[in-house]
């Protein structure tokens, strides 16, 4: 019996719903393999009955918070896709300010009080509202990563993400690394399962994965100094997809 | 030794890569760093680097590597994936090259890898002397700066001239074929071996105690103060590793298309400074602080991979040194800080001999079996009975194990649980813990699944020879002592005394319920039971408290008495200070322990406890061996 | 006929972003049609505040997933301009490429897998696979090959990674360049393939005309994408640093986006709009393919956008051609200019899938931006979505319920909207 599965988009780019359909034709397996009831993006039918649900993009307003509460009381099983989801990604940028200020700066003296669209809370990611089953993080996601994780699911097994950092992807890819370029990169602290993308184009690591759980901050602050890298530089670094995720 | 021209040489190389069907990979610029890479033309090759980003050992053991390529659309379909492409590597360092002769001796050893053997086979290599030294480096202080085997030809460029020594009849004939190359005169001779004997002072770095004594200064500073000051700094990146021309662990995968049909097993570089690198399915981490990893890394380079196979499995080329961020993984720094200290508290971390059982198959293609009959224990616990499809007999004895494979999901290392009898059936006890145990558990009779093995150091079961035996279960630990238990009971006239305990969480927990009652009723056979506790309205009227209340009502000669203990890794320490109270000598007390293992040879490191591999001199082990290993319990 | 029509889309499927559809009617009269944009506003302005010049491109670039490259190569340009900085010709180059291969990504997703459905009547592009499994196949094929020469020229599709300030942190070799080049050839016939299908549909779309004001990139010798001034079909020629007079945003109470209008009530932008002000300057297979779809500026009918943006397939294709001849002429060196932080402001417009895009930032002594704004192509086509809808619906009102749905959605898919870009602007202009 082939699980239903069903996409859904928050507050996001659909970016990642987007590296679904960049499957090509490995999307021809998969409707194959699973039997998708709801794509708001590619597809007009829609259907309450899913077994898995994929979720794209954080949670803004208690309207969102609702349709998310629904779809999580439908589905066995529900995916977050993307930094988004995950972890909060660059909508956790704007929780720096209170509300109020953030929507006076975009909508000026509109009134807009009692108008649900505008009603808006600090972004959360969708694990601060309700559970999550499995996690495919990134921004956006690998879409090697997802078939593997639907593959998984398919098979009935949890999906496992690695606990690594990137350097060891980064290395395994032969990549000079980028602090001895000058540059630097959060790989030592950000999970892997990217093969570390960004590196090899030039660029250094941004942790838009999320960082591990097991965050060596404090060896990774000491390298930074040592390369010469300031507090504020730091700090904006880290802060980009993983907000507040130390405290700072 | 012969002598080649610049432009002969260039006509040499770009003739190896005209070559049909012939691969070419030599030291090429990337950035401002060099690398192996396939040669476009004899222009890229530069012979004069410092080093390369990754050591060559990657040509020979990928990063990446499919292992088996299967279908589970069918029943059992499974492939090996060898890779049998010529190739020919040009620009070996020696310190490279002595590194790829220590992955020969691990990889070609008593049990031979056939993915490492093919790919060695089909790969020449052209090793070329030194030029350029990088900063880090200090080859010359360990003698890696030269190397007398293991190339096919050896090249040495001079300023006006390449000079070329043939290593083997491989090399001679290559050279013969491609190359216009003369005789050398005395004088290029000269100039050779100059070059080489000048290494050493060129480089920046000494290290002030020599290789041969790393052992020793191990040995008295297994809880020296750099362990935490550096592993602090740590990253736990996996970099250090992952660059070392002589690290060679790896971790296995099983992928499946989006097909559900095709898929295939991987094996990937893995390195044990990485935090899971010793979890297993319960979720334990045996290596878990940061100071063990990064302090295990030395150990194994300098004592325990000595202790094996006879060299230290450092050469010196500064990969590590360079390329960690934190600035610790230095060897020359450590070991000159070790040397130059003055901590007494030796600790020896030896290594058991243990006489190697041979495996008669392809060492990484499983073996179809068949599931003939499946009977739940317990929750979570079943008991299967598989035969070889084949119909051979599989071989064991008792206390060796079998890895299980479900092709898509991955494979699991399980404790034979049958003694070993006449006939092709042997029966596992499977505890469903992670993915393999839990997919196996949905499978039903008639299905097959892969098995590799035996593997392992099993029971001695001649040194127990007219020996009292007290076997003490713990939990799912009755599955492999029941191999040797029913061995020893259908061999009975062989052995004195034999008492069994067995305890575990509940009454629910009880496994091989036909067994113990029949221990139970055996004459001759002392069997006590236990359990941890008992919910009440359960029906239990034996004892109930954990194994160790159990011990000192047991009345045996402490001399002449055989413990064999097998349970959870929480369980030995309590058994084992309970056996000492009873005045049992060390090395009558027999053990059998877990790790993580992914290959059940040796290879993968997993399961190394110290420099023990679990998987070669275990699982079964003397007590008395084994005790002084802080990794052990 | 005494009939109450009473139509609520919610959610609209098959575009990029949330919006909804109402649409009452009584006894034969209109009484409301209304587009509603009701995205969840990300506050993006919000955070670019106070970031450095450094990561305007990455937070922007995740504004929408879909055209992040145009996004990025705005951001890009405004910064450059506002620091000061120049980009050598191979950098312009490979960045028209990269532009090429969004254009080509986006336009064969919205066409294929978007609007097609509805040509064929079925409600996604998976039934087709049975059907026209050979069409499908040619345009998933089409579609794997623009994100590919995304891949190499950009590292990947969606939020571009070797797009930086200055240049390009990694560039393409030689010999990728010229595997590319083949493949794009090889394409050729399939694009007119694809172009021949879709002319023999073309019938199905409504036959509906409302004349707007068309804006787009021009220039004096390209079809302008990366670079130019804005063209206006009814004012002319402006220069870029001119756009607050054209767009002029306002709030509507429906919509969590904002509207805009110059001369007239609304305006129109995308390829619609490019292809009206700049036919001229398609080159041959461009020209061709807009023959074979029966295409000839001036174009009034919506429902055309769709096709015009077909032509911009076999134009980008042929131009992406010409541009990997330069650069393997050339040679490709991997030139990045140097960038230092310096007080300043900078307007870049670049026209992405959709339209036009203004990215206007200002930027401190330190490096830091204090002011942001962007206008986003969807959002200034809310205004003329509304209009159109306005205009449409008298006409449809003695049709069946499930065909005046239809036809709205179509109309709102034709103009391939992407609405989580358009809530997102960086804005602070008000009207």
């Amino acid at each position: 019996m082939k699980p239903k599965v069903a996409f859904f988009d928050f507050a996001s780019c659909e970016g990642c719903q987007l590296q679904v359909v960049n499957l090509e034709e490995k999307i021809l397996d998969l409707v194959d393999i699973v039997e998708v009831v709801s794509f708001r993006e590619a597809m007009k039918e829609h259907s309450d009955g899913y077994d898995i649900a994929f979720i794209e993009g954080s949670i803004m307003r208690p309207m969102d918070e609702e349709r998310l509460k629904k779809i999580r009381s439908h589905a066995k099983l529900l995916v977050a896709l993307g930094a988004c989801a995950c972890i909060g990604g660059v909508n956790k940028l704007r929780n720096k300010w209170p509300v109020a200020d953030v929507k006076a700066e975009v909508y000026g003296t509109a009134a807009l009080d009692g108008n649900p669209y505008f009603d808006v809370l600090p972004t959360r990611a969708v694990d601060e509202v309700v559970a999550v089953d499995a996690h495919v993080p990134g921004c956006p996601i690998n879409r090697n990563e997802f078939a593997k994780t639907v593959t998984s699911l398919a098979f009935g097994r949890k999906p496992r993400l690695p606990n690594y950092p990137v350097c060891v992807e980064c290395k395994k890819n032969e990549n000079v690394c980028l602090f001895e370029r000058g540059q630097f990169c959060l790989g030592p602290i950000t999970r892997a399962g990217c093969n570390s993308i960004c590196p090899t184009n030039g660029e250094g690591c941004d942790g838009c994965r999320g960082f591990l759980e097991d965050l060596r901050v404090n060896a990774m602050k000491d390298v930074l100094r040592r390369h010469n890298v300031s507090m504020d530089q730091m700090l904006k670094r880290f802060n980009l997809y993983n907000y507040r995720r130390e405290g700072y | 030794m012969k002598t080649v021209h610049p432009d002969g040489w260039k006509a040499f190389v770009d003739r190896l890569i005209a070559e049909p069907g012939l691969d070419v990979i030599g030291v090429k610029e990337k950035g401002s760093r060099f690398v192996f890479a396939p040669l476009e033309s004899a222009n890229e090759l530069r012979l004069d680097y410092d080093v390369t980003v990754l050591p060559p050992k990657k040509e020979l053991l990928p990063p990446n590597e499919d292992l088996l390529l299967f279908d589970i659309s069918k029943p059992f379909d499974v492939l090996a994936a060898h890779d049998e492409q010529k190739k020919v590597l040009i620009g070996v360092h020696p310190y490279d090259l002595i590194a790829i002769n220590m992955m020969d001796e691990i990889y070609l050893g008593a049990h031979v890898d056939d993915h490492y053997e093919v790919r060695r086979r089909n790969t020449i290599i052209i090793a070329s002397d030194i030029i350029n030294i990088p900063q880090k480096a200090f080859c010359g202080s360990l003698g890696t700066h030269v190397v007398e085997k293991g190339y096919d030809l050896l090249v040495t460029q001079l300023d006006d001239r390449y000079v070329v020594e043939e290593g083997t009849p491989a090399g001679a004939e290559l050279l013969a074929k491609f190359a216009d190359a003369k005789e050398s005169s005395r004088y290029d001779i000269e100039r050779v071996r100059k070059l080489r004997e000048d290494l050493p002072s060129r480089y920046q770095r000494q290290l002030h105690v020599d290789k041969y004594k790393w052992s020793e200064i191990l040995e008295e500073n297994y809880a020296h103060p750099i362990w935490d000051e550096n592993a602090r700094k740590c990253l736990t990146c996996g970099t250090c590793t992952l660059v070392c021309p002589t690290c060679v662990c790896y971790d296995v995968h099983d992928e499946v298309e989006l097909d559900l049909e095709r898929g295939k097993r991987t094996r990937t570089w893995d390195g044990c400074l990485l935090k899971e690198f010793t979890l297993v399915g319960s979720g334990e981490i045996f290596r878990e602080t940061p100071t063990n990893r990064y302090r295990h890394r030395y150990y194994r380079k300098g004592m325990y991979l000595p202790m094996r196979y006879g060299f230290v499995a450092c050469v010196g080329c500064g990969r590590c040194a360079t390329q960690c961020l934190a600035d610790i993984a230095d060897p020359l720094e450590v070991m000159n800080v070790l040397a130059s200290s003055s901590m007494e508290d030796k600790k020896k971390l030896p290594i058991p001999e243990v006489k190697v059982h041979g495996v008669k198959q392809e060492l990484l293609v499983p073996k179809a079996a068949n599931i003939l009959y499946k009977e739940p224990m317990s929750d979570i616990d079943t008991l299967y009975r598989i035969a070889l499809d084949s119909g051979e007999a599989l071989g064991h004895r008792p206390g060796q194990f079998i890895e299980l494979s479900i092709f898509g999901i991955g494979e699991a290392p399980i404790s034979i649980s049958s003694s070993p009898g006449s006939g092709p059936e042997f029966e596992l006890l499977v505890r469903k813990i992670g993915d393999v145990t839990s997919k196996l558990d949905t499978l039903a009779i008639g299905d097959k699944v892969g098995i590799r093995g035996p593997f392992g150091n099993g029971f001695n079961v001649e040194a127990l020879k007219g020996r009292n035996l007290l076997y003490i279960g713990g939990g799912c630990g009755l599955a492999p002592l029941r191999s040797l238990i029913n061995y020893t009971l259908e061999n009975r006239s062989e052995y004195k005394d034999i008492t069994i305990l067995y305890g575990c969480k509940d009454p629910t927990a009880l496994l091989f319920k036909n067994d113990l009652e029949s221990w139970g009723r055996m004459d001759g056979v002392d069997y006590k039971v236990t359990v941890d506790g008992c919910k009440s309205g359960d029906c239990w009227q034996g004892n109930v408290g954990v194994i160790t209340t159990l011990i000192p009502g047991v009345d045996i000669d402490p001399e002449t008495t055989m413990a064999i203990v097998v349970g959870p890794p929480v369980m030995y320490k309590y058994v084992i200070r309970e056996l000492k109270q009873k005045g049992l000598p060390d090395e009558n007390i027999i053990v059998s322990l877990e790790r993580r293992m992914k290959c059940g040879v040796g290879k993968c490191g997993h399961c190394q406890i110290n420099g023990v591999y679990v998987c070669l001199e275990g699982p079964v082990f003397n007590y008395a061996d084994i005790k002084e290993l802080p990794e052990a319990f | 006929m005494a009939r109450a029509i009473d139509i609520h889309v919610e959610h609209l499927t098959r575009v990029e972003g949330h919006g909804d559809i109402f649409f009452n009617a009584n006894e034969g009269k209109v009484e409301k049609v209304q587009w509603h944009v009701t995205e969840a506003p990300r506050f993006f302005e919000a955070m670019v505040r106070g970031k450095s010049y450094v990561h305007l491109q990455p937070i922007t670039s995740r504004i929408c997933g879909i055209c992040s490259i145009g996004h990025s190569l705005a951001s890009l340009k405004a910064t450059e301009a506002a620091l000061g900085v120049e980009v050598s010709e191979e950098t312009v180059l490979l960045r028209r490429l990269a532009l090429h291969g969004e254009n080509l990504q986006s336009h064969i997703l919205h066409i294929g897998y978007l609007v097609v459905p509805d040509l064929f009547g079925v409600g996604s592009v998976f039934p087709l696979v049975g059907t026209h499994g050979d069409a499908v196949v040619k345009i998933v094929g089409l579609h794997r090959l623009a994100n590919q020469m995304s891949d190499l020229v950009c590292g990947r599709t969606t939020h571009p990674i070797t797009l930086r300030l200055g240049g390009f942190s990694k560039v393409p070799t030689a010999k990728e360049l010229a595997d590319l080049k083949a493949r794009l050839e090889a394409a050729k016939p399939v694009i007119a393939e694809v172009a021949g299908l879709l002319a023999s549909v073309k019938g199905n779309l409504p036959q509906f005309e409302r004349e707007t004001e068309y804006i787009a990139l021009v220039d004096e010798k390209l079809y302008a994408l990366y670079d130019g001034d804005i063209g206006s079909s009814d004012t002319g020629v402006h220069p870029v640093s001119y756009y607050r007079s054209i767009t002029n945003e306002y709030v509507v109470g429906q919509s969590t986006a904002k509207f805009t209008k110059h001369v007239r009530d609304s305006y129109f932008v995308g390829a619609l709009a490019r292809f009206n002000l700049n036919e001229s300057k398609l080159n041959d297979f461009g020209r061709e393919t807009a023959q074979v779809l029966g295409l000839k500026a001036p174009v009034h009918n919506p429902f055309m956008n769709t096709y015009a943006q077909m032509v911009e397939v076999a134009d980008s294709v042929e131009d992406s051609i010409a541009i990997i001849d330069e650069l393997i002429d050339r040679g490709v060196k991997g030139e990045r200019a140097k960038v230092e932080p310096r007080a300043g402001r900078g307007i870049a417009a670049v026209e992405v899938p959709r339209g036009i895009l203004f990215h206007d930032y200002t930027i401190d002594s330190i490096g830091n931006c204090t002011k942001a704004n962007c206008i986003i192509p969807t959002n200034q086509n809310h205004a003329n979505i509304q209009k159109d809808m306005e205009a449409l619906a008298p006409g449809l009102v003695e049709r069946p319920e499930k065909e005046i749905e239809l036809t709205l959605e179509m109309l709102v898919r034709a103009y391939d909207p992407c609405i989580s870009c358009s809530t997102h602007y960086v804005s602070v202009h008000f009207v």
